[in-house]
């Protein structure tokens, strides 16, 4: 097991700056998954720790051992491409045993990691295959078994998912944890899927032009965003600008916002901040007539402006009262006796609220 | 996606091989005929005087514009018959379609010197064709001059814009059109406005490889110019001297052809540069759907191109196979020529193989490491790699020649008289191509592969020899054969370089040329196309993506 640590490392093309003295500190068999849009510098991260990229300024270490001055191939960081890159000129098994090949193992004992590596995988008996007779889905396996023979200290996964249908995606993404967990091995996971990332990781860095916007578990990144843009690309939320007003009731502090007034978690907010917090859909719930909310929750009355039906959610459209749009979202299908009215209640508690420390 | 290592060993001991080549065996030369040229009889101090008394005979200003304006002439008309050639085997219904594009890119590989003299044969003073026509009362027919050179570069090089232009045809998606059609254009105006504009680089990019070509060329003239001066040939002859040489004078015609060559290529790179806008269709445009009178003129015209520029090639082959005395072809079939041929040529044409091999092999060893490096590793330092390695393009055979020659008759190294010496100019001209063919090659190899293997613990020029050389080793045989082609049928470079025992086929051709016997003559030229069609034959499945690579 070994802790990576990444300290002000930064690279530019041209005037761009793909990556801006990023700091990072990975702990020994964590699972840490480097999250943003394309163009973020996520990328171009993974690719200076596997050492395919220079870096202009900072240092990597591999626990004590320094290796961005290291030449790639002595690194001893095994990695997952994005397509794969199986030799299209060697059998599963030439595959599997290349890296140990380099390292000159003895041709006695490649056999047998080579075997133990493709049963990991579940693709024990498929030494002989080539390639091309494979599916994606296995070459991704064969492309996991050849990293994972050379024991390599630190794993680098580079969107490893994005080429799988939609549904091996997700078995895929099961196995590659319980593997990870079960090896104990570092991990570095890059993909642009916030779900996935959520699902996947021990903690995640949400990065945005070539800077870590948060670093965080994936529960923390998700209800207390640090700022706007993590909220936004976390998943849909409500992201509300108010001014917090005097009169603080039973410990939460408020603020008004589209003409109605919204509940803050205590000591949040001082009177006449400024302020910007995020609301997720599914943190609103919808009070029936004649229903109470829990105690300590906020109500809110809204105009039903859209209902979106999606399967497991359903998208609520409101609207409040001076027009300013605010999404909620339930389980299932909400009774319809709700919907069929125009003015609606819904509430919420106000810890779930999460005011950004920089708006 | 690159692999970037700055500090990795292995790109820069690349760079410093070819450095240290390309210095000694192309820049070097080259700055020698440059100094010959700008200096004075004692070899001391610099002078305009060789460039005022060459510019001031009337014969060598017009060698220059006898060159420039056969070879716009020839570019112009390959053009004209190019492009609608590439429309037509693009977008109409053409009988027998792969059989005629693998035809169309014969010429540029046949030996154009071979292709000249067919055409004498044909239409000489004493042509079989010429004499049938006068038989009819028709006389005056002559593929001597101007004319002639035009036809004769015409039906050789017109696969240079009918290759990139039909590309670009091709690559221009099917939705391009119909958008200009739903907009309210019609067909016509499509073509006009949106198709032609798109391919447009694409066609100049072809037209510029035509003048250089043509430029450059010694042997078509040496055959067909008679009397009227040409740069490479008028270069040639005063290097070559009856009475002693003249460096200073060859040196001076040198340098303005390469000059000319050298405007050529810096614009064709320009427009080359531009095609990307023409890549990357995702519907190839479908043939059109024309009446029969439409479809039968596309396909008279398409054969019609194709198989002329060829029929000299077929008829050089059946006349070497009669009986002549002296230059009088009499009917009848005979081995005659070949018998005589070989009785003393056996050693020629062994030099051929040899020299061909060890040069085609040097420049896949030198070329495939460059455009390697080239393709993967992009640095400052890579892209004046780049310009250098692309120099060869714009030297004619006869100017490296001369530069070698030159350079290594005296001092530390002397390589006149040795057949190193032609290897070592077969291998300098044809490195670019190496380069670049290498590079189509790798560009359709995932980088990742690599990086995959260095990843793994494999270092990366260990990763280059046992992954990405076995990734490429089709496309590799398949450009080593095609730089084998074209070195074992080179004129301009051999003429100027070779020695005594070192004569090769294509200088047993040319001296037949220049004596009587029209059967020897033919027979070698005959065995010229043999060597040079037989291999293309052999591996004509590995070649496709290697046509390309040519321009």
């Amino acid at each position: 097991m070994t802790a990576i640590r990444i300290a002000e490392v930064a690279r530019s093309f041209g005037a761009v700056r793909a990556v801006d003295r990023v700091s990072l500190d990975i702990n020994e068999g964590e699972f840490f998954t480097l999250l943003g849009p394309s163009g973020c510098g996520k990328t171009t991260l993974l690719r200076m720790i596997a050492g395919f990229c220079d870096l202009d300024h900072g240092a990597i270490h591999f626990g004590e051992r320094r290796v961005d001055t290291v030449p790639p191939h002595r690194r001893n960081a095994g990695m997952v491409f994005q397509n794969y890159a199986i030799f299209p000129n060697l059998t599963v098994a030439g595959n599997v045993a290349y890296g140990l090949k380099a390292r000159n193992v003895p041709a006695g004992e490649i056999g047998a990691r080579v075997a133990r590596a493709l049963k990991l995988v579940h693709l024990d008996g498929y030494d002989e295959r080539w390639p091309h007779q494979l599916s994606g889905g296995q070459l991704q396996r064969v492309a996991i078994a050849r990293c994972l023979v050379i024991e390599p200290e630190v794993l680098l996964l580079d969107e490893p998912l994005s080429n799988l249908d939609a549904q091996l995606r997700v078995e895929m993404r099961r196995e590659i944890r319980l593997l990870q967990q079960s090896l104990k091995i570092t991990a570095i996971y890059v993909t642009h899927d916030q779900e996935e990332a959520l699902a996947i990781s021990d903690r995640i860095a949400v990065m945005r032009a070539g800077r870590t916007e948060q670093v965080g578990g994936p529960t923390e990144i998700y209800q207390r965003p640090a700022t706007r843009f993590v909220a936004e690309f976390m998943g849909t939320t409500n992201l509300l600008s108010g001014i917090a007003v005097d009169g603080p009731v039973g410990g939460t502090a408020k603020v008004r916002v589209g003409g109605q007034d919204f509940a803050l978690p205590a000591g949040t907010a001082r009177p006449r901040d400024a302020v910007t917090f995020s609301l997720r859909p599914e943190a609103l719930r919808l009070i029936a007539p004649g229903e109470h909310a829990p105690s300590g929750w906020h109500t809110l009355e809204a105009r039903l402006a859209g209902v979106e039906f999606l399967g497991v959610l359903t998208r609520l459209d409101l609207q409040l009262a001076d027009g300013a749009p605010l999404r909620a979202a339930t389980l299932d299908l909400p009774p319809e006796a709700a919907l069929r009215r125009e003015r609606i209640t819904v509430a919420y508690d106000p810890q779930r609220v999460t005011v950004l420390s920089k708006p | 996606m690159r692999i970037a290592a700055a500090r990795a060993g292995f790109p820069l001991a690349v760079a410093a091989v070819a450095f240290a080549f390309l210095g000694l065996f192309l820049l070097y030369p080259l700055f020698g005929v440059f100094k010959a040229s700008f200096l004075d009889p004692t070899g001391v101090s610099f002078t305009l005087d060789n460039y005022a008394r060459v510019l001031s005979r009337a014969f060598y200003r017009a060698s220059l514009t006898n060159s420039l304006t056969i070879g716009l002439g020839a570019t112009l008309a390959t053009t004209a018959i190019g492009v609608p050639l590439a429309f037509c085997l693009a977008r109409l219904p053409v009988p027998g379609k792969p059989v005629l594009l693998a035809l169309a890119a014969l010429p540029l590989v046949l030996p154009s010197f071979v292709g000249a003299y067919a055409w004498v044969l044909l239409l000489g003073r004493s042509g079989i064709v010429s004499q049938a026509l006068r038989a009819i009362g028709i006389d005056g027919v002559s593929i001597y001059g101007k004319h002639g050179l035009i036809l004769v570069y015409t039906l050789q090089t017109f696969p240079y814009v009918l290759l990139p232009t039909l590309a670009a045809f091709k690559a221009i998606d099917v939705s391009i059109e119909e958008a200009g059609q739903n907009l309210g254009a019609s067909r016509w105006r499509v073509f006009w406005t949106v198709i032609l504009p798109v391919a447009a680089p694409a066609v100049l990019s072809g037209a510029l490889l035509v003048l250089m070509e043509t430029l450059e060329n010694f042997g078509v003239p040496f055959v067909l110019a008679e009397d009227m001066p040409i740069l490479a040939v008028e270069a040639y002859k005063l290097f070559i001297g009856e009475v002693g040489g003249n460096p200073a004078s060859a040196g001076v015609l040198g340098v303005l052809l390469v000059a000319c060559t050298t405007v050529a290529l810096l614009l064709q790179r320009y427009y080359l540069g531009r095609r990307r806008f023409a890549t990357g269709a995702r519907r190839t445009p479908p043939e059109l759907v024309v009446g029969a009178g439409l479809r039968g003129l596309a396909t008279a015209y398409c054969w019609g191109v194709v198989l002329l520029a060829l029929v000299p090639f077929f008829a050089v082959v059946a006349l070497s196979f009669m009986e002549y005395r002296g230059p009088v072809l009499h009917p009848g079939f005979s081995l005659d020529n070949f018998l005589r041929l070989l009785d003393r040529s056996q050693r020629p044409l062994m030099n051929t193989l040899v020299l061909a091999s060890a040069a085609a092999g040097g420049a896949a060893l030198l070329g495939v490491p460059i455009g390697y490096v080239l393709t993967r590793y992009r640095s400052r330092l890579a892209d004046v790699l780049d310009i250098v390695a692309m120099i060869p393009f714009a030297i004619a055979g006869t100017v490296l020649g001369i530069g070698l020659v030159i350079s290594f008759n005296s001092g530390w190294l002397i390589l006149t008289g040795s057949p190193l010496i032609l290897v070592l100019a077969y291998l300098v001209r044809k490195l670019p191509f190496n380069v670049r063919a290498s590079s189509a090659i790798l560009h359709q190899i995932d980088p990742s592969l690599e990086e995959a293997s260095i990843n793994l613990g494999v270092s990366p020029a260990r990763t280059f020899l046992t992954l990405t050389v076995p990734l490429m080793m089709g496309g590799i045989i398949g450009g080593t054969i095609l730089t084998w082609v074209t070195i074992a049928s080179e004129l301009s470079a051999t003429v100027v370089l070779y020695s005594g025992p070192w004569a090769t086929m294509t200088v047993v051709m040319f001296q037949a040329l220049e004596g009587t016997s029209a059967g020897a003559a033919s027979a070698a030229a005959t065995v010229l196309i043999v060597v040079t069609v037989v291999p293309l034959i052999l591996v004509h499945r590995l070649l496709r993506r290697h046509e390309m690579s040519l321009l």
